[in-house]
């Protein structure tokens, strides 16, 4: 066993610092203040792309040599991940989201799409030459948790396929590239309907973008929209049809759920220990440390986000070891989030009437931190999934 | 890099531990529970397995081994019986201020001698009987102990280990066991235990090896308590997969769905803090804070998950024909050891709230190169 992190991501983790305390903080703060998404032409995003952000981790493969590369890497590296998301957090979550990058879909690219796919859609994140985003939406004004009742419609026409619906949440979706839309060709077949797609921006149908207006995260764009007859050309089904018939659509989804629950955790853990260094440093200089009750309950919220970051890594780390994670995922999405409200909470009891003003960081951080246990499915969807491993909990 | 691997060696020793508690201490609880005690053939039967001397140096003939692979056996005699941990781990949480105070030779003195008698036992009380808001009565003074502690889970002790946040002292005479009946862990004995005028035969004084050897103790108690919640989650979990009511196995119920998930999540967070502590422990590093942190965990937790327990079995479980009561008593008594859990909760708080260097919380440590 082993609790220490290696130098390479202790290197970077203290870069990141740099960059949080500097940039990502007074942003964050900038939009909260101003009630918008930082604009996808601010400087700072230019900035990222200077420092190697908002690539894609996927490589064009070139024959035997990169299939050998492939099987060296075996072990993975989502610790690291996952670490380096808490930190982000830390500084600010919002921020952290709207960062350029292929976005949550990248890894069904990977996973499902074709080689043509991947060329099209992630050779553009290779070394970009600006601010790029790629966007993902699942998300319907009637299908949150309940992916399986998404009701877009995709109805085939000829080598094309037609999309009509609604999508709502999705991060960064109107200043995206490409957005992967979840539609079903029946939604009486449940999951098996499932189909993604590659929609640009710009193709015609793909409109009324709404930016929503969120109580907290407000550094980067929620965004809904409509799929109006929007036609996508066949070659833009992810995966192909092949991919379809050998297996259910829905299970893609899923899978990309399942390795981002640990990191969700990790986000939701960095709020927390945002709120509660500041809970702290607020406790010190009013000399309230002392108290035993104000004392005990920072030491419960320290207590509990310490759980939380320790259960995070032990799904990542089973996750780099290719083993069943699915209970442990679950656990670590299920309580970080809430410790990290607890310590923000605390963080505005100890503030007293000057945490009702609105214009201290831990307020912010109170509002910011309640989306951790909605986003990536919520606390109560958490508990399902671990009673279906734990005592075959029935789907319905 | 973070890594929950336990490596070859580890593995077996837990395996063997398991396969032992399973068999031997899991089977028999109740009879060890009745007659207070464990009996000759079970001793020596864990004596075979050579465990006593897994935190000693190799040096004085130990395993030298460290706080992890200890807190993984104790997990396993917890889950089997907590009680009988208590009463076949002869040299016990005592090994620790011998250790942290006196060093290799105290050990040597009063600690390898124990080792050789498969009966012999060493008590470690906690001496400070300060009570939150209440005064402080250290049980020694410079060169004897005066006082009643109410109860201890023994019912001899060849050796007495008072410490409290000065130091430690050493007793062989002088005291007095008192039998009782005792709430929980009675496999160990019970017994309320009188110090008169009992002299000491050596004393340390030093705040901070008493502080880590308390720390020590707080990580044994609450490897035990990771065991005993253990045992106690999964027992209703696999009951609440057969009982059926309102057409349904009563698992499937979202209320208890949820409450199982909750007592898994409760028994997995105390065991990684456990384990990162003592992680600590064998690094060097310091860890009397995260040692604090987990035992003010494992008091939590287990109240939480031992009385859910019982409450999934219904009326069933208040019945001593099953173990979910005596779960739920053993639970309560190991939490009440170590000083307590407000003691634990002065350290972890007074680390959480002057510790320097922001999040110094951290249970993840960079490399030192």
């Amino acid at each position: 066993m082993d609790f220490s992190i290696d130098a390479a991501t202790a290197h970077r983790l203290a870069a990141f610092d740099r960059l949080g305390r500097e940039q990502m903080r007074p942003l964050g703060l900038e939009a909260d203040r101003l009630g918008r998404p930082t604009p996808p032409d601010h400087p700072y995003f230019q900035t990222l792309i200077g420092m190697g952000f908002g690539r894609t981790r996927w490589r064009p493969s070139r024959g035997e040599r990169s299939r050998g590369e492939e099987s060296s890497d075996k072990v993975g590296n989502s610790r690291a991940t996952l670490l380096l998301s808490e930190q982000l957090s830390y500084w600010d979550r919002g921020v952290a989201v709207s960062a350029p990058g292929p976005g949550l879909g990248e890894g069904a690219i990977i996973s499902m799409g074709t080689e043509d796919q991947k060329q099209r859609y992630l050779t553009p994140f290779i070394n970009p030459d600006k601010p790029r985003w790629g966007a993902f939406a699942m998300t319907e004004p009637a299908a949150g948790s309940d992916v399986a009742g998404i009701q877009t419609r995709a109805i085939r026409d000829g080598n094309d396929w037609v999309l009509i619906g609604n999508k709502s949440f999705s991060g960064n979706s109107s200043r995206a590239d490409f957005i992967l839309v979840w539609a079903t060709v029946d939604p009486s077949l449940g999951r098996a309907g499932h189909r993604a797609f590659l929609v640009e921006h710009g193709m015609p149908g793909l409109q009324d973008f709404h930016i929503e207006r969120k109580m907290g995260l407000k550094a980067y764009e929620s965004t809904s929209f409509r799929l109006e007859e929007c036609r996508v050309p066949g070659a833009n089904l992810l995966g192909g049809e092949a991919h379809y018939e050998k297996r259910a659509g829905f299970k893609g989804a899923m899978d990309t759920f399942n390795s981002t629950r640990p990191m969700v955790a990790a986000m939701a853990v960095g709020i927390g220990r945002s709120a509660l260094d500041e809970a702290i440093a607020f406790a010190r200089a009013e000399g309230m440390t002392d108290d035993p009750r104000i004392r005990d309950r920072l030491e419960r919220a320290a207590r509990k986000l310490r759980a939380a970051r320790l259960l995070s890594l032990k799904a990542a780390w089973l996750a780099d070891h290719r083993q069943p994670n699915i209970v442990e995922a679950s656990m670590s999405k299920a309580l970080a989030p809430t410790a990290a409200f607890e310590a923000a909470s605390l963080g505005m009891e100890l503030l007293g009437l000057a945490g009702a003003r609105g214009d201290h960081l831990i307020e912010k951080l109170f509002r910011d931190v309640k989306a951790m246990d909605i986003v990536e499915g919520t606390g109560q969807i958490q508990r399902v999934v671990m009673a279906r491993k734990l005592v075959d909990l029935p789907q319905s | 890099m973070f890594d929950m691997s336990l490596g070859e060696d580890l593995s077996l020793i837990q395996d063997q531990v398991r396969h032992f508690s399973t068999r031997v201490l899991h089977e028999r609880h109740r009879e060890f529970e009745e007659r207070h005690e464990v009996p000759e053939s079970v001793v020596a039967e864990f004596a075979a397995l050579g465990l006593a001397g897994l935190e000693l140096p190799e040096t004085l003939g130990g395993a030298g081994l460290g706080a992890l692979a200890k807190v993984l056996v104790l997990e396993e005699l917890g889950a089997g019986d907590p009680g009988a941990a208590l009463a076949l781990d002869g040299l016990g949480a005592a090994l620790y201020p011998l250790a942290e105070l006196g060093g290799p030779a105290a050990i040597e003195t009063y600690a390898v001698p124990l080792l050789d008698k498969p009966a012999a036992r060493a008590l470690l009380v906690w001496g400070d009987s300060e009570r939150p808001g209440g005064n402080r009565k250290p049980l020694c003074g410079a060169h004897t102990c005066d006082g009643t502690i109410p109860w201890v889970p023994a019912q001899h002790a060849d050796r007495v280990v008072v410490l409290d946040r000065e130091g430690a002292a050493v007793l062989d005479s002088g005291f007095r066991f008192t039998p009782l009946k005792g709430s929980g862990l009675r496999a160990a004995g019970a017994a309320q235990l009188d110090f008169i005028d009992a002299p000491i035969r050596e004393r340390w004084q030093d705040r901070e090896g008493a502080a880590r050897a308390l720390a020590r103790w707080q990580l044994h108690t609450a490897a035990l308590m990771v065991g005993l919640m253990r045992t106690a989650a999964e027992t209703s979990r696999e009951y609440a997969m057969q009982r059926v009511a309102f057409g349904k196995p009563i698992a499937h119920h979202q209320a208890l769905a949820f409450l199982i998930a909750d007592m898994r999540s409760a028994v997995d967070a105390t065991r990684i803090l456990v384990q990162e502590a003592a992680w600590r422990a064998d690094r060097g590093l310091p860890f009397t804070g995260a040692a604090a942190t987990a035992f003010v965990e494992a008091v939590e937790a287990s109240m939480f998950v031992t009385p859910n327990a019982l409450q999934i079995f219904g009326g069933q479980g208040f019945m001593q024909d099953l173990p979910l009561e005596k779960y739920m008593r053993e639970a309560r008594t190991l939490g009440l050891l170590a000083g307590g859990v407000d003691l634990a909760r002065d350290i972890a708080g007074t680390e959480v709230t002057t510790s320097s260097d922001g999040f110094a919380l951290s249970p993840i440590l960079a490399e030192e190169s």
